[in-house]
């Protein structure tokens, strides 16, 4: 099965191919120039993996949550060769991607994933990490600091994950009971992988957990 | 290059259209996200950006398959899309979904000026336009004259120098407590107003070719203040007058200065009956051809975008996939 996967819920902008005999992970872009890299990318992979984009059987794509702009350019790119091949797509989430590559690297035991979201707030989600990677609750939009003052007061041992973590970094390594796992990148591999078994879907649907600011702000005013 | 695929995503208008050389419409599929912005007022980007996602793949999918083309393996030659001007949450959208079929089909694609697609409307419709060409380009967004010597050979005479008027009527429509978008109701209200009921300054009496709206709409709060007893149907009618006799104005300065075929009024505000009325006066008082768009075409649509496509694969040749959206991306830039 050829699979192509497509990350861009964070300023990075990365792609991986598997292959019958080969499995490649590419980060072009680390600066949101997403738009102008992405395609030219996929396109570059393919050739070098003597595939045509007719060729793949899957186009894996993260669907945030993450950074409104680039997880369009993302997921329209997706829809684009997905329907224009015919093929299967399948949506996989940032924060999962997060807590499956720290599985990969060893971490066990609760984890709590967290993307950077701008204005002060993080997406996150908590994980119970063992043999499998099970998911304890939905995504949500918090405060860093929210999160912070929970897990610094409930004693639990944790393990913190992602580009929210780092932009807030000082704040999460005064939990007492915490441990930072440097990552910043949902990953690929893992999207490989969940891709490879996943049920494919009909739409590609992006997960923003936040309203468009006008709707928000009109809602905020008609309530008043 | 024979057929090609338009899309176009640049404001709140998910359109696809299957075009051929010879500008035959083989389909056009647009889809409006309108109904979600009118309790704003306006167009809310990033609503209007969520929409094109969720609509980006059924509208080409259905493009293709009312021009009766697979949609996995289309007999089309090339993409054309809007890359700019526009709002950039929007565009991103039309411009990465083009790169992924663009990919996908092993097909080149072409990134299109907005404004010059409305510029090729015109022939989509009428096959005996001549050039040169003057046309009124009138929109939410833009107003300008633009004179063609032939197709992609365009000169901007004049433009506004604030508001489109679009958003002009839409401002007005507002402060008069009407829906949004402004334009269609005003213009329903107006057929049945006296334009003489409120005395407004028209804007830009000079002889330059550029428009000015933002002090009209602050002349129809003023006048409305202070003239309470006014009905509402005499302000749309005033107001619309005014407007039309700004717009009309420099048209026949232009009209005089240079030689030309034909007039063609292009962009959303073409559908007002005022401006479609002076308009084909002044192209019978000039003896030139004149060009008054199908409502359907006065709107964003992908098939102008195609026929502006299939004449710049000719003379520009094809897009990088590296190709950025431009938001800002004037006319006169274009080449
Ligand atoms: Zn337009």
């Amino acid at each position: 099965m050829n699979i192509l996967a497509i990350e861009t819920a964070t300023p990075v902008c990365a792609i991986a191919l598997r292959s019958a005999n080969s499995e490649v992970v590419r980060v072009l872009d680390e600066d949101r120039r997403h738009t102008e890299v992405l395609a030219a990318g996929v396109a570059m992979l393919l050739e070098e993996s003597g595939l045509r984009a007719r060729d793949l059987d899957r186009v894996v794509v993260d669907v945030g949550p993450g950074l409104f702009t680039g997880l369009r350019v993302g997921i329209a790119t997706a829809i684009g060769l997905a329907e224009g091949v015919g093929c299967a797509s399948v949506e996989v989430t940032s924060l999962e991607l997060l807590a499956h590559g720290a599985h990969g690297r060893g971490a066990r035991g609760r984890l709590v994933s967290c993307v950077d979201g701008r204005r002060g707030e993080i997406f996150v989600q908590s994980f119970e990490l063992s043999d499998a990677v099970l998911a304890l609750d939905a995504p949500v939009v918090r405060t860093a600091r929210d999160v912070v003052i929970e897990w610094a007061t409930n004693g639990v041992g944790v393990t913190f994950t992602g580009d929210g973590v780092q932009r807030y970094v000082k704040d999460f390594s005064a939990v007492p009971n915490g441990t930072i796992l440097d990552e910043t990148v949902p990953s690929l591999k893992a999207a490989l992988e969940l891709g490879a078994h996943r049920a494919p879907s009909s739409t590609i649907t992006p997960v923003y957990l936040r309203e468009a600011d006008a709707v928000a702000n009109f809602s905020t005013r008609s309530r008043q | 290059m024979s057929v090609v695929l338009g899309i176009e995503t640049s404001c709140d208008e998910t359109a696809a259209a299957v075009v051929d050389q010879d500008l035959h419409v083989h389909s056009s599929v647009i889809e409006s996200s309108i109904d979600q912005h009118r309790a704003f007022g306006g167009v809310v980007p990033e609503l209007a950006g969520r929409a094109h996602v969720a609509t980006i793949g059924p509208v080409v999918r259905r493009a293709l398959l009312e021009a009766g083309l697979d949609p996995h393996a289309p007999a089309i030659d090339a993409i054309a899309v809007t890359s700019g001007p526009g709002l950039i949450g929007s565009l991103l959208v039309g411009l990465s979904a083009a790169k992924g079929y663009a990919l996908a089909w092993g097909v080149p694609f072409v990134g299109i000026n907005h404004l010059e697609g409305h510029l090729f409307a015109p022939l989509l419709e009428q096959s005996d336009l001549e050039w040169p060409l003057l046309t009124l380009l009138v929109s939410g967004g833009h107003t300008m004259i633009v004179l063609q010597k032939g197709p992609g050979e365009h000169e901007v005479l004049g433009e506004t120098i604030d508001d489109a008027a679009g958003e002009a009527y839409d401002k007005v429509a507002r402060w008069l407590g009407l829906g949004y978008p402004g334009g269609p109701e005003i213009d329903h209200l107006a057929q049945s107003g006296d334009p003489s009921a409120l005395r407004l300054p028209v804007s830009m009496t000079g002889t330059d070719l550029d428009f000015s709206f933002s002090g009209l709409k602050t002349a129809v709060v003023r006048a409305t203040e202070k003239h309470t007893e006014v009905e509402v149907g005499d302000v749309a009618a005033s107001f619309q007058a005014a407007v039309a006799e700004q717009v009309l104005r420099k048209l026949r300065t232009a009209l005089e200065r240079h030689e030309v075929r034909g007039i063609a009024l292009a962009g959303g505000v073409a559908a007002n009956s005022a401006l479609r009325k002076g308009v084909s006066d002044l192209a019978s008082e000039f003896g030139v051809i004149c060009h008054l768009p199908s409502m359907a075409m006065c709107t964003d649509n992908a098939a102008m975008i195609a026929a502006a496509g299939l004449h710049r694969f000719r003379t520009s040749g094809a897009s990088d996939l590296t190709l950025a959206a431009r938001p800002n991306w004037q006319l006169s830039e274009v080449s």
